[in-house]
């Protein structure tokens, strides 16, 4: 009898802390939601005239030859000791991105889930989430993350498409001379010169997700030396659905317009001024529509004073604004300065170093499921950093020592050296390795969080939470073994520590930095120009995240944490040049389950026709999730959003 | 796992299946850097450097910076050659400072990065600089190669040209489209 009731009460006392531990996974989902506002809370064998032949004719039957183009033809093997990754404007065409997240889906070592109609969950090496915290994402030197959880929101960051330039991945930590956030990798989002973007664009396009979109560019003179554009765009993106196909309810219109001019008043000045602003209105299930929008403008200014030394200055004011009614609402203001400076003080060396100064502003709105203490929070970020990349050996070995130091409010000062070394035994290949060290500083979510908004709290920020410290390893190797194929492999083995845990112990559950973990991987890409109409490339991603509990942590997050990343992701893509102007752009990729989430394993075909049938016009059909109605990409099954098949038509012209 | 791989072969025939139409057409066509080549060995005879630069019986250096994209075309064409009594010269350099003589400097694709830093340091220098990455005469590049239709066309910077006190024959500039700002005469 004793014994029943001893497991009766042993039972209660589990069900219990079961209880509590949904509801404290419910209270961060709560957190999370509200955040990220989840709803539920070759050449051809052609006869060529030999070069020497070409002398004899006149300048006219010169310009009348036919030439076999190489420009599609692989880039050099980059000499950096890191894995970059490069997505370049003709990639983003290619895949018909409409958004920059969706033009991050081919990259190795790269996590991309859509999460609903609005939300990804997108991260480097492991650790993903919708509210991951270990990348750091900045467009033309404009940081993008967010204070309050050292994340991105993605729903705000957009772009003129065909504005961009590059966008440039860099996997591992970028720490040395990025900084903090910069943990498990940067991306770099350039845009074009205003001089490249000469003349009208006007796009536009329809599809059963992608409901109406449109955008215009000009771009013209404002002197001898300036140039500028403008650009305005809209889209009215339809919902994602539930598992049995239901229309969620999380539909979006946004707006966007902006600028940017360049001017060079002297051969060795540069000066570009560019901003944007934004309006953007999601619907909700339960609720009035999340309303978002902000601008941001920027300076920067090049002084070149040789070929090997220059000085930069830049200066930006960012506001964001979202506003979930009744739930959460949140001004930003950030104040950004950085200057940088690169020169040669001695044969060998190439030195750059600068320094930043940061300052945050953050305005919350509080609900009553949860509170960020204080509402109102200003933070101060100066940072400084040195680096110098030594040539060992001329053309052949490469040394980069550096380190950043920083100094936030809530940790005070941080270091993050790294060192790298390149190898370039014949021009055509690079073995690298790299050493590193990097930090992620506190957040809000970390040390402010407060749920409910009143005592007695059931879940509560680390006042002490500390910066959760990476040590990174890298090896890594790129070559070209013929001018048509390019290949790279990147290995990692990573150490974290004072990861952030939930001390489940006893209530309030408290968050803290009671985790250590490592990961290790292998990234695998390989690019090839079959025939000179035909590029094929392939990616492959090995990802394992190991997580351990600290003896004196409580944590139950741990193997959650572990089950949030695929094991596994390979693509493969092919862009076809047929006749008659006509393009085929094909791709397949295959993103492992995630098994904490139930998200089976899925491959995923995208496909993209267009004829381009005057220089000057491009008509184009693209469809994503081609196989299936909808699938699965990211969350827990009760509150899961799946991705329908998307078919959309495009016309662009330009004049 | 049956309908997966049906999928991968039905998208692999598609892919497959098309270019076979795609190279079986196609005229006589020469490589692209072979005729870039030419055209630099004739900027040599259709521009005009002043004399003070190039002083009598002095060599002319066709000068390539960065990763030569040529091969042995280059070298092949100007083999041998005399333009106005000064013998051609291919010269290969890593960096600006290594550039004591040259009268046309191609400026390789590798360099597109820190084009703008390259062209400042050559500035007011009686240098043809010469490019193919995107908008290099735009970019104050003074003659840039673009491909339209198949077909090699010259984008001429005149201002540019102007600055560095080259005289670009009417020849060449017929054929060529005039990018940039309006020529300042100095």
């Amino acid at each position: 009898m004793n014994q029943l009731r001893d497991s009766t009460s042993a039972s209660l006392r589990q069900g219990r802390r079961r209880l509590l531990l949904r509801r404290a996974a419910h209270a961060l989902v709560v957190a999370a939601l509200a955040l990220a506002y989840l709803p539920a809370a070759a050449e051809t064998e052609q006869i060529a005239e030999p070069p020497k032949a070409l002398k004899q004719l006149s300048l006219e039957e010169l310009f009348d030859l036919e030439v076999t183009s190489v420009s599609q033809k692989p880039e050099q093997v980059s000499k950096t000791a890191a894995a970059v990754h490069v997505v370049t404007a003709d990639d983003l065409r290619q895949m018909g991105a409409v958004s920059i997240p969706e033009a991050l889906r081919y990259i190795p070592g790269v996590e991309v889930a859509r999460v609903d109609a609005r939300a990804y969950a997108i991260t480097a090496r492991g650790f993903n989430g919708t509210v991951a915290n270990k990348l750091l994402v900045l467009m033309d030197g404009r940081s993008v993350y967010t204070p309050l959880y050292s994340g991105v929101f993605w729903d705000v960051q957009d772009a003129f498409m065909e504005d961009i330039e590059q966008i440039e991945v860099i996997r591992g930590p970028g720490a040395t001379v990025w900084g903090a956030n910069a943990v498990n990798g940067v991306i770099n989002i350039i845009s074009k010169s205003a001089a490249s973007t000469q003349g009208f664009l006007v796009t536009g396009g329809a599809g059963n997700r992608e409901r109406g979109f449109g955008g215009a560019r000009y771009g013209g003179t404002l002197g001898p030396k300036a140039f500028f554009r403008v650009y305005a765009k809209d889209y009215d993106r339809g919902p994602s659905l539930f598992p049995n196909g239901d229309d969620a309810g999380d539909a979006s219109r946004m707006r966007q317009g902006g600028f940017r001019a360049d001017w060079a008043p002297t051969p060795a000045d540069g000066i570009t001024a560019q901003g944007d602003l934004y309006g953007s209105s999601i619907d909700r299930r339960n609720g009035d529509p999340t309303e978002l929008s902000g601008g941001n403008a920027l300076v920067h200014w090049t002084k070149s004073f040789s070929e090997h030394s220059n000085l930069q200055m830049q200066a930006y004011y960012d506001r964001t604004k979202r506003d979930v009614p009744s739930v959460f609402g949140e001004t930003l203001d950030s104040y950004d300065l950085t200057l940088g400076h690169r020169f040669a003080p001695a044969a060998r060396h190439d030195v750059v170093w600068g320094l930043g100064y940061r300052l945050t502003s953050d305005d919350v709105r509080n609900s009553a499921a949860l509170a960020f203490l204080p509402p109102r929070l200003t933070h101060r970020l100066y940072t400084g950093f040195v680096q110098d990349e030594l040539t060992l050996s001329a053309n052949r070995l490469f040394l980069t020592v550096g380190s950043k130091v920083e100094h936030n409010d809530y940790t005070g000062f941080e270091y993050q050296p790294g060192v790298r070394l390149a190898w370039t035994p014949t021009p055509a290949q690079t073995i690298w390795g790299a050493a590193s060290r990097a930090v992620r500083a506190p957040s809000r979510i970390d040390r402010d969080l407060f749920a409910p908004s009143q005592p007695p709290y059931f879940l509560v920020g680390d006042s002490t939470f500390d910066s959760e410290v990476l040590m990174a390893f890298e090896l890594g190797y790129k070559g070209q073994p013929t001018s048509e194929v390019t290949t790279s492999i990147s290995t990692f083995y990573n150490t974290y520590d004072k990861l952030r845990s939930l001390e489940a112990g006893s209530l309030p559950l408290l968050l803290a930095n009671g985790l250590e973990g490592r990961t290790y991987g292998v990234e695998a890409e390989a690019a090839c120009q079959v025939v000179r109409m035909w590029r094929l490339s392939a990616g492959y991603t090995f990802l394992r995240l190991i997580l351990d509990v600290d003896p004196t942590s409580t944590d139950t997050s741990q193997e959650k944490q572990e089950g949030d990343s695929p094991r596994h992701q390979a693509f493969l893509r092919s862009s076809l040049k047929l006749p008659h102007a006509l393009t085929l752009d094909a791709s397949a990729r295959y993103v492992g389950r995630i098994p904490n989430q139930n998200v089976p394993g899925n491959t995923i075909c995208d496909a993209r026709l267009a004829w381009q049938p005057t220089k000057s016009a491009e008509i184009a059909v693209v469809g994503q999730g081609l196989f299936d109605s909808r699938h699965p990409e990211f969350g827990m099954p009760s509150t899961r959003r799946e991705i329908g098949r998307s078919i959309y038509g495009k016309l662009s012209c330009w004049f | 796992m049956l309908v997966l791989a049906r999928r991968v072969l039905v998208l692999a025939l598609l892919v497959v299946l098309h270019p076979s139409t795609a190279f079986s057409a196609g005229a006589k066509s020469t490589h692209e850097y072979d005729l870039k080549a030419t055209f630099l060995f004739h900027f040599a005879e259709f521009v005009e450097w002043p004399a003070e630069t190039l002083p009598d019986k002095a060599p002319f250096t066709i000068g390539i910076i960065g990763n030569d994209p040529f091969g042995k075309s280059l070298d092949e064409i100007v083999a041998n050659e005399v333009v106005d009594g000064h013998k051609l010269l291919v010269r290969r350099f890593q960096s600006v400072s290594q550039i004591d003589s040259c009268q046309i400097l191609f400026i390789a694709p590798s360099e597109a990065s820190r084009l703008d830093q390259l062209l400042s340091h050559l500035n007011r220098r009686s240098v043809l600089t010469v490019g193919d990455t995107r908008d290099f005469a735009l970019r104050s590049g003074i003659i840039g190669f673009v491909i339209s239709e198949k077909r090699l066309r010259l984008a001429v910077n005149l201002a540019a040209a102007n600055a560095a006190k080259l005289t670009i024959s009417s020849k060449l500039l017929r054929q060529s489209e005039i990018v940039g700002p309006a020529p300042v005469r100095e």
